[in-house]
């Protein structure tokens, strides 16, 4: 498991890291267009806002599997044995029913209609469905941390909320 | 008033939220609960799912990460540094220079980073020694430091007011921006007073009288971070630029900075920043795609103007409700973090407060500053947390002279408050808002 | 039964009001029956949201325009097409008969029928200069809606389509970000563009209407009556709309003349036309329906 573990990481972290270069330089490259080529593109708008959509989901199914989505870890530090143990696989039921029944299997639905409708978005002309194919996508990672995470708490008892080493403190925009 | 709605969902968060479910999720999940009463098990799936991506559907929020990546770059090298010996010439001679140091230092890297947090690591970590050496109680200089850390939320370029924009429906990020300045500022000004009496009191020394030449020296030596707020605000008031472009130029002028000029970043270091970037990032979003979610599902069950319809029911003074609604912030502020605060607590507030013929972009300032004393308050409080590790003292040891702080900061609140000049002077007389 | 209706202009738009005539005139002929909840200011959703969720039926109806519902019904791009029209009553008169009504079913499998046109007006370029042929056009940095139609027809007159947000273009002009853009004159001093643009040149290249429609599967909940009741009240609403359009947009001319001192510019319109008409002949090639389409909208013109 370990092993899957770490190759799902490292899928995640270079898609991530890739596409975030290229939305950098999407951005960039409008303002480059329209200042010094003064011929304005006129579809990095939209492809960095799809861009952007998969960087969201994916990233966010990444931080799940680092642990690092905010959470008040209150339940689960002051609760101690079987009590405890309920309460982690009770956070992990809620987050495995949000990944599976709304993100894969109505993210799946969202996607089959977009595309069997045939819509597009309006400048790239590209199937809305593909843009939406990240939510599935990234509930099927967070549904594969989730036995993970599982796993770990029935083998060393580590909740789904803990960080390896110091976790960091506070909201991203605090 | 609907209340079985308004029960599924503030409950179903609540319980989830208590449990100790990741935020995020939590809401997601509040959102369906609540779609589950108006619509069949299919289609709500369907809307949340939509929702969660969609929201994330927009040119402007493609900032937050650009700001967060640039500060993470600006981070990384001696810039804290370098601020902070400029903020030492811009302090002076006042008595607890040191402390208004502090202050100044963290306006000015809270400016560029955008965070609060990074602000009170950076600038205390370089501070409180200092501050021991001269004899200042570290428990004091904690104080000061998560007391003013905030104020770079209200500074701009600050990505809460592109999340507040986004929630709002586009209210314009220029002129929430422009509008941060004087309370931000006010903010550092008033903190600064405070701790100057108490330093005079305590007889803490004043600095040495620096040399012209070091002025100079320090003065120029900071120039070059602080070009990044000139590039980025005058970009974006003189039209050149959207904020979101902005963002972008501050990634690539933090680049030419920290790879080119000062030589402090390796390129090889860079997709472990940008990575790092990344997640920062994707904590925020995936929350702001439920909370989108959760606030069509507020939509649907008309839950914002059930409330709207109860506060306006307990007063019809716009005083008295602004108090509550102040107050109300504030009990959130002391165990919710800023962003999930934000996101949940806007569409509630702001029909209310638009009913009483508030302007958006006020309340976008008033939201911020509140939610910016949430931060420094127990039991969760990001700034408190952060800065209390790095003054090396308890959290209780810090609080009573914090009581001092929080007595200014929510004296100002309510200046903010009641005084929309603060806010919308400068967005008026600079962008025509 | 109530009806949730989603749309983005705020609520005291000529919009939201031929709406809310609508939903009034739905509740009277239905003796109460029907009902239609209107939520104004997008709070249920963007309009490519609203589409999706009336395509699941999470979603009764909403309101778009034509410009983006191409982008799931191809027929609603004859429409947006140049010059497609001849004259205001070219457009209505297509908009009213059988052609409009046979748009409005055409989507009907792909979740949502439409129900009413509500018209929006011609647009045309403003900009700091007068502009009264395409020569005048090349070079300019012309804001465009990230339409591949727009795009096209700015690019055939010899512009730079510059796509920016709506919210953005009050200062993209006056700052000199863009040269210039296109709308109808009610934009000059709703949104203010008449303080930063002092030159409306007449050519009125595209006249795109506004759409009202209802998911599919909401609309075969309903009963004969009621769907009769909603034809009725949708058509009248129509009628109700333009009016108040056209007195409206009457008063923007007249506002923005004496007010903002902007100058109407009247245009020699054929070169405009002779640029964009190519497009005529790719939309048709691309598909047989709007083909078909074009060629019924041209014959009603005679
Ligand atoms: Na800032
Ligand atoms: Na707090």
């Amino acid at each position: 498991m370990t092993v899957i573990t770490r190759g799902v990481d490292m899928v995640l972290r270079l898609v991530i890291t890739i596409a975030f270069a290229v939305l950098v330089a999407c951005v960039v490259w409008q303002v480059v267009s329209r200042y010094v080529l003064q011929s304005p593109s006129t579809v990095t708008d939209e492809m960095a806002r799809f861009l952007f959509i998969w960087v969201a989901l994916l990233g966010g199914a990444y931080t799940f599997g680092q642990r690092r989505h905010l959470a008040i870890d209150l339940l689960p530090v002051i609760t101690t044995g079987i009590l405890r143990l309920l309460v982690n696989v009770g956070i992990i039921a809620a987050i495995a029913l949000f990944a599976g029944v709304v993100m894969v299997y109505g993210g799946l639905d969202l996607v089959s209609r977009t595309l069997e409708t045939q819509q597009v978005s309006p400048a790239l002309r590209l199937p809305m469905g593909l843009v939406y194919i990240a939510i599935p996508f990234s509930g099927l990672c967070i549904l594969y941390y989730c036995l993970t995470f599982l796993a770990d708490l029935f083998r060393t008892g580590r909740g789904p909320n803990e960080q390896e080493g110091t976790a960091s403190v506070g909201g991203p925009l605090d | 008033m609907d209340i079985q709605s308004v029960l599924v969902l503030f409950g179903t968060f609540a319980f989830l939220m208590i449990l100790g479910v990741p935020i995020a999720f939590a809401i997601g999940l509040a959102a369906f609960a609540t779609f589950l009463l108006f619509m069949s098990f299919d289609q709500s799936v369907y809307i949340v799912a939509q929702q969660v991506a969609s929201g994330l559907d927009s040119f402007t929020l493609l900032a937050i990460p650009f700001f967060i990546l640039a500060g993470n770059i600006m981070n990384r090298g001696g810039i804290a540094m370098r601020l902070i010996e400029f903020a030492k010439v811009l302090a002076g001679r006042l008595p607890g220079a040191l402390a208004h140091c502090n202050v100044i230092a963290n306006m000015m890297f809270g400016s560029i980073s955008g965070s609060a947090v990074a602000s009170a690591a950076a600038v205390g970590g370089v501070m409180s020694p200092l501050q021991k050496k001269e004899g200042y109680d570290p428990a004091f200089s904690a104080a000061v430091n998560i007391a003013s850390c905030p104020t770079g939320l209200l500074i701009p370029p600050s990505a809460t007011f592109i999340v507040y924009s986004l929630i709002t429906n586009g209210t314009s990020i220029a002129a929430l921006f422009v509008a941060g300045y004087i309370p931000g500022i006010l903010m550092g000004l008033s903190l600064m007073v405070v701790a100057g009496i108490i330093a005079k009191r305590r007889g803490y020394p004043v600095a040495e009288r620096p040399s012209g030449q070091e002025v100079i020296a320090k003065t120029l030596d900071a120039m070059l971070p602080l070009g990044l707020i000139v590039i980025v605000m005058g970009g974006i008031i003189g039209g050149i630029f959207t904020a979101t472009e902005a963002s972008a130029v501050a990634v690539v002028y933090t680049l030419f900075l920290g790879v080119i000029w000062y030589r402090e970043i390796s390129p090889r270091e860079l997709p472990g920043i940008i990575l790092e970037s990344a997640v920062t990032t994707s904590i925020v979003l995936l929350m702001i795609g439920c909370s989108i979610a959760m606030s069509k599902a507020m939509a649907f069950a008309d839950i914002p103007y059930s409330i709207s319809d109860t506060l306006l029911s307990l007063s019809e003074n716009p005083l008295v409700l602004l108090l509550i609604i102040n107050l109300a912030l504030l009990v959130v502020g002391t165990f919710m973090d800023m962003t999930p605060a934000l996101l949940i607590f806007t569409p509630i507030f702001l029909p209310v407060v638009e009913d009483l013929g508030m302007d958006p972009v006020h309340f976008g300032v008033v939201m911020t500053f509140n939610l910016c004393i949430g931060i420094c308050t127990p039991p969760v409080g990001s700034a408190l947390f952060v800065g209390c590790s790095v003054g090396g003292v308890k959290i209780g040891q810090v609080l009573r002279p914090m009581l001092g702080f929080y007595a200014v900061l929510v004296a100002l609140l309510l200046l903010v408050t009641y005084v929309p000049a603060l806010s919308l002077f400068l967005p008026r007389v600079l962008l025509g808002y | 039964k109530t009806l949730r209706l989603n749309h983005n202009n705020p609520e005291d738009h000529p919009l939201h009001k031929s709406m809310q005539f609508m939903a009034e005139r739905v509740e009277e002929l239905t003796d109460g029956d029907l009902k239609i909840r209107i939520y104004a200011n997008a709070q249920l959703g963007t309009q490519r949201e609203s589409m999706e969720l009336m395509q699941n039926g999470s979603l009764d109806m909403a309101r778009s325009n034509a410009s983006e519902l191409e982008a799931f019904e191809e027929s609603y791009g004859a429409l947006n097409l140049p010059y497609i029209f001849v004259s205001a009553d070219h457009y209505y008169d297509v908009l009213t008969n059988d052609i409009g009504a046979d748009i409005l079913a055409s989507s009907e499998d792909k979740g949502f029928i439409g129900l009413a046109y509500y018209i929006e007006g011609a647009r045309s370029f403003y900009a700091n200069k007068a502009i009264h042929s395409p020569a005048d056009l090349k070079g300019m940095k012309i804001r465009v809606q990230p339409s591949p139609s727009a795009i096209r027809m700015v690019e055939l007159l010899g512009a730079n389509p510059t796509p920016i947000a709506w919210g953005e273009l009050y200062s993209a002009l006056q700052q000199g970000v863009v040269d210039g853009a296109e709308n109808n004159p009610i934009a000059l001093t709703s949104a203010r563009h008449g303080e930063v643009s002092k030159f409306y040149s007449d050519d009125g290249h595209t006249m795109i209407p506004s759409v009202v429609m209802i998911s599919t599967s909401s609309w075969n909940d309903l009963t004969d009556e009621q769907k009769e009741a909603m034809r009725t009240a949708a058509r009248e609403s129509m009628d109700f709309h333009r009016e108040q359009w056209d007195a409206m947009s009457a008063e923007a001319v007249e506002t923005a003349k004496s007010e903002l001192g902007v100058e109407f510019v009247e245009v020699e319109k054929g070169p405009f036309i002779e640029a964009v008409l190519p497009m005529h002949e790719e939309a048709a090639a691309k598909s047989p329906v709007v083909a078909d389409l074009i060629k019924r909208i041209k014959a009603a013109a005679q």
